[in-house]
């Protein structure tokens, strides 16, 4: 496999992962706020 | 093809024994609760986590890659390997913000950092990286140890990337962090022991220290025993510039979080530390064991050029250590020496193991999917999580080996347009989280066009790598800076929360005298006349006073650099008994007694009043898990124990 193109499916994995994550992340908060939580409520 | 014996095999089977055995010590421990199976309960003398820091600098392909850029460059290549120097900073900056902060992985400390949605999406985003990012390097270094195995038994690849792999993952299952950081331990003494025997061995083939010196003269390559050989300022294959830009990652970037690949799986060794004071000294130890690793193989390395010379295949030079030990040890010594290798591997893999259990479980379950789940069920998901990972791990390591390389590329884009980012974000109250979220996801993209399309498409020809850090540095304030300053300034009350907690050093001003204003923080009064004869290095500190920045604290900051690139160059000298190596060593060594004199009152005042408070917290869950049984607690270590 050419190089590049292994960069290019190696990094698209590494894109997808992250913004999963970061998808989650976004569900998560927007679920917090309809239940009527502040965005500064969490524990940490 | 490895000559080995019964013995041989002896060797290697007792060590594999004793670590899947000693896991069951551990078990008990690490079912405890989340911060056991993944913190070691944060209770560890510096000394483990030291040890563990080496342990997991010290991968399966390390010693190919140290091979190779000694081979090729001579004693200047420890200057490729000097970015594990990043410690010596970070131990007393970093490290002990980080420590303060409680935060279980480098993804929950953006959220304590920064506030709002913005923290939010940063918190997942990193999660979903070093979950990928581990599974990765899982692949990677199990491909490599499968490589190793060819070598030495003429086995498949895939029997050394799976089965090794299998048997980590037994401990690591079952004993979590408790596991992986008395396996590193182990490990660590055992991989430090066959170094410097095979660099010896290797050295004493040639006819010992001082004929590695004179042998390297008589051939015409006496710029090899030269760290400084540069071959211009802008010019040749070690450039002043590129020794120059190394340095300054490395170095400067121990005041920022992230700067290094490293950084992450050693974040998980600073919270494992039971104080500030143990972080910052199982950080700095394991930094410097690892540079001295480095010198110690680099010896070896110059000895094998001189057994080997005029390879000109990378693939066949790195292998230049394993075949030292392979091919010059005795009969018996075979298998300690493949011990040593299983240890090398196997430390990297439990780590990574539990680190990407450990983003997946803290930072993706417990955050986004159950905040409620108890102790228990936490355990159990990190255990799932392990599993899951090391069957990913071989999904990479065999099904795409040749992507693997990418990974490569990933780790310098990371040095490169988020190098900055990474540091601004602990010294720089201004700097947000749409600030660092832009660089990261700026970086990804500029890196790629700039390394690869735009030189591909002829726009311009492909540039040095020390170019292409400044150039993609630069590249990356255009997205990060306008995006901070463009956008609204974190929230006064989560910055006041956050610097109370953890007291960083920089540029906190305004937030500090918010702090002040409300009074959380003690307000400094004009100087007694007592305290105006304040000595030049003060030794007896109250806690207050010790969280403050003081001269101690860059005394130890700008000295430790130095006494870790002192460190680096005198033992290699000092192994081929050249003069400059004792000076260079002793030197070190003052370094490192002038930098624990100056600081070690100050990180013990820091640390007294937070030892007895988490000794506290841990007495009560001990104390509760033995009146409850199994842990069936819900709620995070944080609330529970929220006065540490």
């Amino acid at each position: 496999m050419e190089r590049g193109l292994a960069t290019l499916i190696g990094m698209s994995i590494a894109y997808v992962a992250s913004l999963l994550g970061m998808g989650f992340a976004y569900w998560a908060w927007r679920r917090r706020r309809r239940e009527g939580g502040s965005e500064e409520d969490s524990e940490t | 093809m490895a000559n080995f014996t019964g013995l041989d095999w002896f060797w290697a089977g007792a060590f594999l024994l004793l670590m899947v055995g000693g896991a069951f010590f551990f078990y008990r421990l690490a079912r405890r609760s989340e911060s056991d199976f993944f913190l070691a309960g944060r209770g560890l003398p510096w000394w483990l986590p030291a040890s563990s820091v080496f342990s997991t600098h010290t991968a399966t392909d390390t010693p190919m890659w140290v091979t190779g850029v000694i081979y090729a460059h001579g004693l200047r290549g420890l200057w490729y390997t000097f970015f594990a120097a990043w410690t010596a900073i970070a131990s007393f900056v970093s490290a002990r913000v980080f420590r303060r902060s409680l935060a279980y992985t480098q993804a929950e400390w953006q959220e304590l950092r920064f506030g709002g949605l913005g923290a939010e999406l940063l918190r997942g985003w990193l999660a979903g990286w070093q979950v990928f990012m581990n599974m990765f390097i899982l692949g990677w270094v199990g491909i490599a140890m499968g490589k190793v195995g060819q070598l030495a038994f003429g086995w498949p690849v895939w029997v050394g990337l799976v089965v090794p792999t299998l048997i980590t993952a037994v401990y690591t299952l079952a004993a979590g962090y408790w596991g992986v950081v008395m396996g590193d331990f182990l490990q660590g003494i055992v991989a430090v022991f066959a170094i410097v025997l095979v660099s010896l061995v290797g050295v004493f083939a040639v006819g010992g220290p001082a004929a590695v010196s004179l042998r390297l003269v008589e051939i015409g390559e006496a710029w090899r025993l030269d760290p400084l050989a540069f071959t211009g300022w802008l010019t040749g294959n070690f450039p002043a510039a590129w020794w120059l830009t190394m340095l300054i990652i490395a170095v400067v970037g121990g005041f920022g979080m992230g700067t290094s690949i490293d950084w992450y799986v050693e974040a998980q060794r600073i919270q494992s530390a039971r104080s500030v004071r143990d972080a910052s000294y199982g950080l700095w130890a394991g930094g410097a064991v690892t540079l001295i690793r480095n010198s110690i193989w680099a010896a070896g390395i110059l000895a094998f050029f001189l057994l080997v010379p005029n390879l000109t295949s990378a693939a066949e030079y790195e292998l230049g250590w394993f075949r030292l030990g392979f091919e010059l040890l005795p009969v018996g010594m075979i298998g300690v020496f493949f011990g040593a290798i299983l240890a090398i591997h196997l430390s990297t893999i439990s780590s990574h193991l539990n680190l990407g259990a450990l983003y997946f479980t803290r930072d993706l379950f417990q955050r986004y999917l159950r905040p409620d789940a108890d102790e228990r069920t936490l355990v159990w998901v990190g255990r799932i999580t392990t599993f899951v990972l090391l069957i990913g791990s071989f999904f990479y390591g065999l099904m795409m080996e040749e992507i693997t390389q990418w990974l490569i590329f990933a780790l310098w884009l990371m040095m490169a347009g988020i190098w900055l980012p990474n540091i601004l974000q602990v010294v720089w109250w201004r700097f947000n989280a749409w600030g660092y979220l832009s660089s990261w996801i700026a970086n990804l993209g500029i890196s790629w066009l700039v390394v690869w399309v735009l030189p591909a498409f002829g726009v311009f020809p492909p540039l040095p790598e020390y170019v292409q850090f400044w150039f993609l540095m630069a590249l990356g304030a255009l997205v990060f800076l306008p995006a901070t300053l463009l956008t609204r300034a974190e929230p006064m009350d989560h910055l006041v929360q956050y610097y109370v907690m953890t007291r960083p050093i920089g540029w906190w001003a305004p937030v500090r005298r918010e702090a002040q204003r409300r009074g959380l923080l003690v307000q400094t009064e004009a100087p007694s006349p007592a305290e105006q004869r304040r000595p030049l290095i003060r030794r007896s500190w109250t806690p207050e006073q010790a969280d403050e920045w003081t001269r101690e604290d860059w005394i130890a900051i700008v000295l430790s650099p130095i006494v870790f690139a002192l460190l680096m160059v005198g033992v290699t000298k000092l192994l081929l008994l050249q003069l400059a190596g004792g000076v260079l060593t002793l030197g070190a060594i003052v370094g490192a007694l002038l930098i624990y004199w100056v600081i070690d009152p100050k990180l013990r005042a820091v640390s007294h009043e937070y030892e007895v408070k988490q000794a506290r917290y841990l007495e009560e869950l001990e104390r509760r898990l033995r009146s409850e049984g199994p842990t069936r607690r819900g709620g995070s270590e944080r609330a529970q124990g929220e006065d540490i």
